[in-house]
């Protein structure tokens, strides 16, 4: 659901006014923010650095971060977030290519039905999957879909529709007079594709990619509805300890980690955006 | 435009369509069937019946989706109305505290939302402002994680708004308030409705911070769902969600038609 | 001679819009042939079929005697130029020009001369390391023609190559194209336009085409000064068509008001239809309205256009322009004048 959003927030604004300084005006809802949302984040880490006796230190931080539970979990977190990114954006591109450039009938109304999906939760897939892979399911398959690789599966058909919008959006922009030049010059389809299509649409599904892979790290709700016992991320672990184990402090180092990592990669995903944007200027 | 002969064009289809089902169709298809299947242990489903649905509309399950749509409708109206205030009052801000102000109101993003869950979670228990346990956190919790949207849609289409409008409005002798009030907003209201059925569409389906915060009075849908998952009552679960996805359908569609209106004056 | 182009019977259709009505045509090799007609009349589509990037509904295309008509673009060995010059942006000048010989596997030694050898026709060699968006509009088309001519195309394919340029810039592209030509006379050139004054000086022949129909076939002069069809009188060489009587059947004598004139007939017409005389404005003389022989006008508007005068003129309920050097001596507007016409006018059936 988020990612239907972030794909909106991306555009970035072009004129702007010039007027006369009334930011006071700004202060109430940016109070609400920063006392709703900032303070209870700085308590976060606040409490990250409070030990057991409540003293003041590192001493959470070390236990964590020499912990296996931690260490498997945050490379799980990486491995399946960077294995889903692969998968979506090879088979988003796919589709993508295919609705843009081999239209059938139906082809825009099936990229319509895409947009909707992005706006479903994402535990639909992992409620769906149980009744395919799942051990009553059709293709029941045991212990397939409790295991990362199941987990990888539910979120690479999930996500696949986030890279498809920015995808199917930079295609629209291939004019298709350079592709019929390029065919003209003898370029076969697999040459158009490489040379022509894919360098020019290359910014956008970079940024695609950043974005897939910004959610599918945070991703929560496939994974808690999967339950599966040996597959634990990063977001899983904070649940765990704030809601079952009642362990704060620790939950808060996992917290505190987890939102450097989606920070940087939400850095990321704005420069390139921003970048992506500024070369289709420079074609015009 | 890409592939000319025929025969690599319907090979190519051929590929689509069976990616395209997997992904996209099958999972919503199986929901449907799931939340009107008696039982299921072959290919299709068994027997049909309407009693999950039932069941989804009456007793626990109905009560949530009922707090999930209380839920929806106050925090996407207050996320709505901070994100609009802020993003027009920081257009007129001075350059540098308007950068600020974007880069702050679009943090939330960044930030997972068990994480969020967590954060409110420490920091409300506690004095000054102690309200975990009631439906207020939760609430809270949801405005906290639409903002950013709320403010970001709002705040792009401010930036395509022409700003001759308030201008010749200001010339003819129209106080700000009135500019604000008969030229902007109006001017705005379609993204406005825009961001309130995307505020709306995201708190129902929001589960990451709620399964932080929510009270045993205050359990939404999604919450629920995966209760009843978790104790393997997987069609009630699908008939539940399919409820969710039709409110959440229903609620947009209305935002539309209001949008609708206000975009043909 | 094998023509190099050969058009029977193509016609393109996209559900119930016809875009090229059944056309046969036929180029020779090295000739230069323009498509000329306003936008909708079918020319561009016409060029898509042969290129193959449009798949005609009926007909069959012939390149060099042999049916190209299944054949996808890139095997049909054809070099394109388009208005909007398509130059891949993400590559410099020189990739962009030996994109067609890479995609033949052209040795890169030979790719590399070619390449120098295209830019340098083109007037372009300073610019191989720059890439599209450096470069103006006129040097980007030229590098356009380049790529296409990297490739030693048997025929030349130009779609509207000059229509995103502004006046100046026109006429010195069509005297290089003039001299491009010049330099390869075995290369066939099909030039799509809608401008009159491209498609004369550029084509041994013009096809003029209207509602995806070809209106009318031949030589650039003799269509022009003989043109058989009211519109190719109108439109290439802006005739004026003042409807006339005849006097003599097979068209030579024919009655103006209360002149008369001798006329070419050069269209076809049967006794009984209406005619008109296809009078150019610089051939409209201006006299005095009480001069001998002089048809009765109005005068309702002058123009200047830095090279003359443009009259806007009524001649008896016709409308007509005329254009003259100077406008000494003429009476102001919405007053009479005297119009002649000069013997020796096109005659053309109308309606």
């Amino acid at each position: 659901m988020t990612g239907l959003a972030l794909t909106a927030v991306a555009a970035p604004a072009r004129r702007r006014e010039k007027r006369p300084g009334h930011g006071w005006l700004l202060l109430p809802p940016v109070l609400v923010l920063l006392g709703f949302f900032g303070y209870p984040l700085v308590l976060v880490v606040l409490q990250s650095l409070e030990s057991k006796t409540g003293e003041f230190g590192l001493s959470v931080w070390l236990d964590v971060l020499g912990s296996a539970e931690f260490r498997d979990a945050a490379w799980k977190t990486v491995a399946l977030a960077l294995g889903a990114t692969a998968g979506c954006v090879v088979l988003g591109t796919f589709l993508a290519l295919v609705i843009a450039f081999v239209p059938f009938p139906g082809a825009r109304t099936l990229s319509r039905l895409v947009d909707t999906v992005l706006a479903f939760p994402s535990f639909l897939i992992a409620l769906a999957f149980t009744f395919i892979y799942g051990s009553a399911g059709i293709l029941g398959a045991g212990g397939f879909l409790y295991s990362p690789f199941g987990i990888l599966l539910a979120e690479i058909t999930f996500y696949t529709p986030f890279v498809m919008r920015p995808a199917l959006a930079a295609f629209g922009q291939v004019s298709s007079a350079q592709m019929e030049v390029a065919a003209s010059l003898g370029a076969k389809p697999g040459r158009v594709l490489r040379q022509v299509i894919l360098p020019e649409a290359l910014p956008s599904l970079a940024s695609g990619a950043c974005l897939t892979m910004l959610l599918a790290m945070n991703e929560f709700g496939i994974v808690l509805f999967l339950g599966a016992k040996d597959v634990t991320t990063l977001p899983m672990l904070v649940y765990g300890k704030g809601i079952v184990t009642f362990d704060f402090p620790q939950a808060c180092v996992i917290a505190v980690v987890n939102v450097v990592f989606s920070l940087a990669l939400y850095g990321t995903y704005r420069r390139l955006t921003k970048g992506g944007q500024r070369a289709a200027v420079d074609q015009a | 435009m890409l592939l000319w002969t025929r025969r690599s064009r319907v090979l190519l289809w051929a590929v689509f369509a069976v990616l395209f089902t997997a992904i996209v169709l099958a999972p919503l298809l199986m929901i449907v069937l799931a939340s009107v299947a008696g039982n299921w242990t072959g290919l299709l489903p068994g027997a049909l019946t309407g009693s999950h649905f039932a069941r989804a509309l009456s007793g626990e399950t109905f009560a949530s989706l009922s707090v999930s749509i209380q839920t929806g409708v106050i925090a996407s109206l207050v996320s709505v109305l901070l994100g609009t205030w802020a993003a027009l009052a920081s257009q007129s801000a001075p350059s540098k505290l308007r950068k600020a102000v974007d880069t702050l109101f679009h943090l939330p993003i960044a930030v997972p939302s068990v994480v969020l869950g967590l954060a409110m979670l420490v920091a409300f228990s506690r004095p000054p402002l102690a309200f975990n346990g009631t439906r207020w956190i939760v609430l809270l919790g949801h405005v906290m994680i639409l903002l950013p949207f709320s403010y970001s849609t709002v705040s792009a289409a401010i930036a395509r708004m022409d700003p001759l409008l308030a201008q010749a409005a200001a010339s003819l002798g129209a106080s700000p308030v009135r500019v604000l009030l008969r030229v902007r907003l109006p001017v705005l209201l379609p993204s406005i409705s825009a961001s309130a059925s995307l505020a709306l569409a995201m708190s129902m389906g929001e589960l990451g911070a709620t399964m932080m915060l929510y009270p045993p009075d205050w359990r939404t849908l999604p919450a629920s769902i995966f209760a009843l998952t978790d104790r393997g009552q997987v069609f009630l679960a699908s008939a539940s969600t399919v409820l969710l996805l039709a409110v959440t359908l229903a609620g947009v569609v209305i935002l539309g038609l209001a949008r609708g209106r206000a975009a043909q004056r | 001679m094998t023509p190099a182009v050969e058009f029977r019977g193509v016609s393109v259709r996209f559900g119930r819009t016809t875009a090229l009505s059944p056309l046969d045509l036929t180029v020779a090799r090295g000739e230069t042939l323009a498509m000329l007609g306003p936008s909708g009349s079918g020319k561009s589509t016409a060029l898509k079929a042969l290129a193959g990037f449009v798949v005609p509904s009926t007909g069959r295309v012939l390149l060099d005697g042999e049916d190209v008509t299944a054949l996808p673009p890139h095997r049909r060995g054809l070099g394109v130029v388009v208005q909007s010059y398509a130059l891949f942006p993400h590559m410099r000048v020189e990739a962009n020009v030996a994109f067609g010989l890479k995609a033949r596997k052209t040795p890169r030694a030979e790719t590399a001369r070619r390449v120098a050898e295209a830019l340098e026709l083109v007037g372009m060699g300073e610019y191989a390391r720059r890439y599209p968006r450096e470069l103006s509009g006129g040097q980007q088309q030229r590098v356009a023609l380049a790529r296409a001519l990297a490739i030693r195309p048997r025929v030349l394919l130009l779609d509207e190559p000059l229509s995103a340029l502004d006046a100046a810039l026109r006429e010195d592209m069509v005297a290089e194209l003039l001299r491009l030509r010049a330099e390869l006379p075995d290369t066939t050139l099909i030039y799509v336009t809608h401008d009159q004054g491209e498609a004369l000086a550029l084509a041994d022949r013009i096809a003029v085409m209207r509602d995806s129909k070809l209106v009318e076939l031949g030589p650039s002069r003799e269509l022009y000064q003989r043109p058989s069809t009211e519109f190719t009188a109108s439109f290439l060489g802006a005739s004026n068509l003042i409807p006339v009587e005849v006097i003599q059947p097979d068209g030579t004598r024919v009655r103006l008001g209360d002149r008369e004139l001798a006329a070419d007939p050069s269209g076809t017409f049967r006794v009984g239809r209406p005619v008109a005389l296809g009078v150019r404005p610089h051939r409209v003389g201006i006299t005095a309205a009480d001069a001998p022989g002089a048809l009765p006008a109005v005068l309702r508007g002058v123009q200047w256009r830095g090279t003359g005068f443009r009259l806007d003129l009524d001649l008896d309920g016709n409308e007509i322009r005329a254009e003259v050097p100077d406008v000494e001596g003429l009476p102001s507007v919405g007053e009479r004048v005297g119009v002649s016409i000069p013997d020796g006018c096109p005659l053309v059936g109308i309606g």
